[in-house]
């Protein structure tokens, strides 16, 4: 079963192709801004400009022609509506032409999904860390239920964020490794920033008052850099920690762009030998957005009877994770 | 001359029975001047930086320990402390030995409903106190011949803030719903009720709360069903 997947919630407009689980195509077009952050309507009009090259390209790679696709699966949401609309056109234009049959994916099971699929963990802790979330979610009775998430910004806009305050980016991320990573190398720590974990929550824009805070009053920049990430890992890690203790699992999935952070990385292994679990980040080429996540969730809810008519398949900006259920759950632990 | 030798006292207490690991911290069953006593000792996290580490355990351990032996003195069930090292992270207590609502959820979870009336009038009376719990979960609720006792209390803060008072309620509510989503129907509303009309400032708290989940990122705001469910 041939399935297409199309991906355009934040700065990347993906097309994937899955058979039966096996990547046939994966193309990517990832909007960089040249100063600032990422402003919709230029991000979706970069996206017209590449979905119909990015689609024919697909195929091309892939060796198939569009009839011979089964499904096409749409990042319906959650995120920015401008980008969203543009996906969900190109998907509706081509299963109403063709009539193939539309599945909506949700973006963020679908970050889950890759990285259940590729590391083969069964029934793990995750831990989501992306530009715009920061989430540790696990199965229970039929979905992703929210554990814990933080309170006000994400992960990855915590340090994209500072990033360009202090004048270190755009661009976030250099050589595969993070700015402020990279400006953390030769810091040491700083006492008194703020920690805020609350119950199995965290809250990080303290964090980054507080830093802005000690830029601005000229403290070393390296150990601001330094701190503010042991301290937002750290919070991360323990937050994780406590789902883990809380539901008893025995895997950690790490997922989402920020999963290929070496030091968030080296933490999560670190806690997971000390509690004598299984732990796996999802692999670097599919931590960020991408097509492929999307055709894969789509190919195992289309084999659960998911579908949806394209006069249906509205974008969801805000579509939350533990509304989506998840019939397909130990389907593919199965391993297909 | 030591005065104080904290590794000798770890050591010492290596070989009472490890009944819990939690998130934060290893739970042993021994005895304490005779009594069965629980050692709860805050780990080292490898994954930390030492410093925040080491200032995290002796700051949680003393305001744990503080909280637990204020809110006994008002009647609150709590185990009793018997003795507190913050800098080596150990608190002696009392032993409990009961099932948690957690526990009895997951087993029995008809009867157990109706406990959750006596959590929210206990836990209103918590927060007249001035004392807010910070990781109010059905973990750290124990029933005991029909009692309830509050136990874990290192998130714990001296507080009369609203919005500290609607994280308790937040935390809970999201703990039925993550690990019991079928009690949460009943359950909840039924504690959510009885911390009404118990609590002072009740609406303005619940209020909040409900604005803490609004404050998550996607959160739901209208029921949709238009997936189309079907088996093939």
């Amino acid at each position: 079963m041939i399935v297409m997947g199309i991906e355009s919630t934040a700065h990347t407009f993906g097309v994937g192709i899955v058979d039966n689980g096996k990547v046939l195509a994966d193309v990517r077009s990832r909007y960089i801004p040249k100063k600032g952050g990422i402003l919709p309507r230029e991000v979706a009009e970069y996206f017209s400009s590449v979905a119909g090259s990015s689609v024919r390209e697909a195929l091309a790679s892939a060796g198939i022609g569009i009839k011979e696709v089964n499904a096409i699966g749409i990042a319906l949401g959650p995120g920015m509506g401008p980008q969203l609309r543009i996906g969900a056109s190109v998907a509706r234009v081509i299963s109403a032409k063709y009539g193939i049959p539309l599945v909506p994916v949700n973006h963020a099971v679908a970050h889950i999904e890759i990285g259940r699929y590729v590391t083969e963990l069964k029934d793990p802790v995750v831990l989501y860390v992306s530009g715009g979330n920061t989430i540790i979610t696990t199965y229970v009775e039929g979905r992703y239920r929210v554990f814990g998430e933080t309170l006000d910004i994400a992960l990855g806009n915590l340090l994209d964020t500072f990033a360009r305050d202090v004048g270190i980016g755009p661009p976030y991320i250099i050589d595969g490794n993070h700015v402020v990573d990279v400006c953390a190398e030769s810091g040491k720590y700083i006492k008194g920033f703020p920690y805020v974990v609350k119950g199995q929550d965290v809250s990080l824009s303290g964090l980054l008052t507080a830093a802005e805070n000690y830029a601005r009053n000229g403290k070393e920049l390296s150990d601001i850099c330094y701190t503010l990430r042991e301290v937002s890992f750290s919070s991360v890690a323990e937050v994780t920690e406590r789902c883990i203790a809380h539901t008893n699992k025995k895997e950690l999935l790490l997922t989402g762009g920020v999963a290929a952070n070496k030091v968030l990385n080296k933490k999560l292994e670190v806690l997971s030998s000390e509690r004598g679990i299984d732990y796996r980040p999802v692999p670097f080429r599919y931590a960020g957005d991408n097509g492929v996540m999307i055709a894969l969730t789509a190919w195992f809810e289309f084999q659960s009877g998911i579908t949806i008519r394209p006069e249906d398949a509205y974008i969801e900006q805000r579509w939350r994770l533990d509304e989506v259920e998840i019939p397909w759950y130990y389907l593919m632990g199965q391993g297909s | 001359m030591v005065l104080f030798d904290g590794s000798r006292i770890l050591k010492g207490i290596e070989g009472f029975d490890l009944i819990k690991k939690g998130a934060e911290s290893e739970i042993r069953l021994g005895t304490f001047l005779g009594e069965k006593a629980i050692y709860k000792v805050r780990l080292r996290k490898a994954y930390m930086h030492h410093y925040l580490d080491s200032e995290l355990r002796y700051s949680r351990t003393k305001k744990e320990a503080r909280i637990m032996m204020s809110i006994k003195e008002k009647g609150i069930n709590a185990p009793l402390v018997y003795a507190v090292y913050p800098s080596i992270g150990l608190i002696v207590m009392e032993y409990i030995g009961a099932p948690s609502l957690k526990d009895l959820l997951s087993s029995n979870s008809e009867k157990v409903l109706g406990y959750f009336y006596e959590v929210g009038v206990l836990l209103s009376r918590l927060h007249s106190m001035g004392i807010v719990h910070g990781d109010f979960t059905t973990s750290n609720v124990l029933i005991k011949g029909g009692e309830i006792f509050l136990i874990d209390f290192g998130l714990s803060e001296f507080s009369s803030k609203i919005e500290d008072r609607a994280m308790d309620l937040h935390l809970f509510r999201r703990a039925i719903l993550s690990t019991h989503p079928s009690a949460f129907e009943r359950g909840f509303h039924v504690f959510l009720d009885a911390y009404a009309s118990h609590a002072k400032e009740a609406d303005e708290v619940i209020k909040r709360s409900q604005e803490i989940e609004l404050r998550g990122r996607y959160v739901e705001l209208r029921r949709r069903s238009k997936w189309n469910m079907h088996s093939l």
